[in-house]
């Protein structure tokens, strides 16, 4: 886990901090928390995003009123003191979509007071806004926030793409594509959720792999450089 | 049991957060109501353009409530009417109990004459991409016009009657087809009471719930 070091420089950190949230410490790639909208609402691209951006809006809110209030909160009660804040924004996330965006409102239906309960949520809340500055709990969230949006956006748009043949709406295999509709159902979002972490362990173990092999090439540097000095000494 | 400094900290700051989040809660409540409202009104006027015939009155304040026999709620009837002023058709909801996945809410047009005008599903959670088809396939939907009690063998073709079902979806349009019967069945019940005496002049009282 991150936590503040004042002697690291600023930008650096606060870099580290939103790759670790995006990509590290992916609350669905890396942590699989939040599995309930996951696979509930992501039978297109745009329900995800939707989904995404709500869960988004709330983590920010959330995380920045916890960060601020974090002196303030006895450690007793500091569970229930968080859930009340969350499920407060929540709730007026919930009232702000169905005033103005009535339709995605009733799509994403049950699944948006459900936020309150993603574990996501609270899990930032106790291990990093509660100790952390509000900035770099506001970075904390935005990463955490699009991490989570991305991988939604991803599943959706597997599953409309081998489903119905469609992107964010957009006709990508033509009329002729028998949808595969097994993709749209449940199982759909399991199977290609399990497609997609393989192809996320494959990039980690690659991304891991280039760097033991630059951390090798460094360390036989540095050995032959010893060991010529050695020979000329 | 006394209760020490730290105990009173914990109350005050639960006290605090659950006062605040309250209000915020409360506010978002007052400045969200009347959009919410004129959302839903937004949505239920585009459900009625598309199942009510041409009509020159706002069918949403034309409107009737009515308690059915067994229903908790009463039932809102919307009224469409001509230039002459004369009714050309009523809608109302109705609600199949047994869709494949819960119920499936719809919202149905009938002539005076008890024929349909037009149906529109306006709330399900069937299969995508099978049952689904009740809210996607037009001519199907389009094969409910003109069909009254009289004139059609109300029940899917599988069993016997009018009205196709879907490749790998039965369940859905039968479904739909038993409520829509059963809507029409209840129209002619309650038609004389619904039509005799014109509202309309008491309207002005209670015309927007």
């Amino acid at each position: 886990m991150q936590c503040h070091n004042p002697n690291e420089e600023p930008i650096n950190q606060k870099a580290e901090i939103f790759a670790n949230g995006f990509w590290h410490n992916n609350a669905i790639f890396a942590q699989l928390l939040g599995m309930c909208p996951l696979l509930g609402v992501t039978t297109s691209a745009e329900n995800g995003f939707w989904m995404g951006a709500a869960t988004l809006l709330a983590l920010i809110c959330s995380n920045l009123t916890v960060s601020l209030i974090r002196g303030a909160i006895p450690a007793n009660v500091r569970i229930p003191a968080y859930i009340t804040i969350i499920a407060a924004f929540v709730s007026i996330i919930e009232m702000a979509m169905n005033a103005w965006m009535h339709d995605m409102y009733l799509v994403l239906g049950l699944f948006i007071p459900l936020i309150v309960v993603n574990c996501a949520i609270l899990g930032r809340a106790e291990a990093f806004a509660s100790k952390n500055t509000p900035i770099n709990s506001l970075v904390d969230a935005l990463a955490m926030g699009s991490g989570f949006t991305f991988a939604l956006v991803l599943l959706g748009g597997i599953r409309e793409l081998l489903g119905q043949g469609e992107v964010f709406g957009f006709d990508v295999f033509g009329p002729s594509y028998p949808d595969v509709l097994m993709f749209i159902l449940p199982p759909g979002a399991f199977i290609a959720l399990g497609f997609i972490l393989a192809g996320v362990n494959i990039i980690n173990r690659k991304m891991q792999a280039r760097k033991d092999k630059k951390a090798a090439a460094l360390l036989n540097m540095q050995t032959a450089a010893t060991q010529t000095a050695e020979v000329q000494s | 049991m006394k209760i020490d400094r730290e105990q009173w900290r914990m109350v005050i700051a639960l006290f605090v957060v659950g006062v605040v989040c309250t209000l915020l809660l409360a506010t978002t409540n007052i400045f969200t109501r009347a959009p919410i409202a004129e959302a839903e009104r937004q949505a239920l006027m585009s459900a009625l353009m598309q199942v009510l015939p041409e009509h020159q009155n706002d069918p949403i304040g034309d409107t009737r409530e009515i308690m059915l026999n067994g229903d908790k709620k009463p039932t809102s009837f919307y009224f469409s009417r001509n230039k002459n002023n004369t009714i050309n058709a009523i809608a109302w909801q109705v609600t199949a109990p047994d869709g494949y996945n819960g119920s499936i809410h719809i919202l149905m047009a009938v002539h005076p004459d008890g024929s349909i005008n037009a149906i529109r599903v306006t709330g399900h959670k069937e299969t995508p991409g099978l049952g689904d088809g009740i809210t996607k396939n037009q001519p199907w939907l389009d094969s409910f016009g003109d069909k009254s009690l009289g004139n059609t063998h109300w029940a899917v073709k599988k069993d016997g009657g009018d009205f196709d079902q879907f490749t790998g979806a039965t369940i859905t349009p039968r479904a739909v087809v038993k409520a829509v019967k059963k809507g029409l069945e209840m129209f002619a019940e309650i038609k004389s009471k619904l039509l005799e005496k014109d509202h309309q002049q008491k309207e002005a009282q209670h015309a927007m719930p």
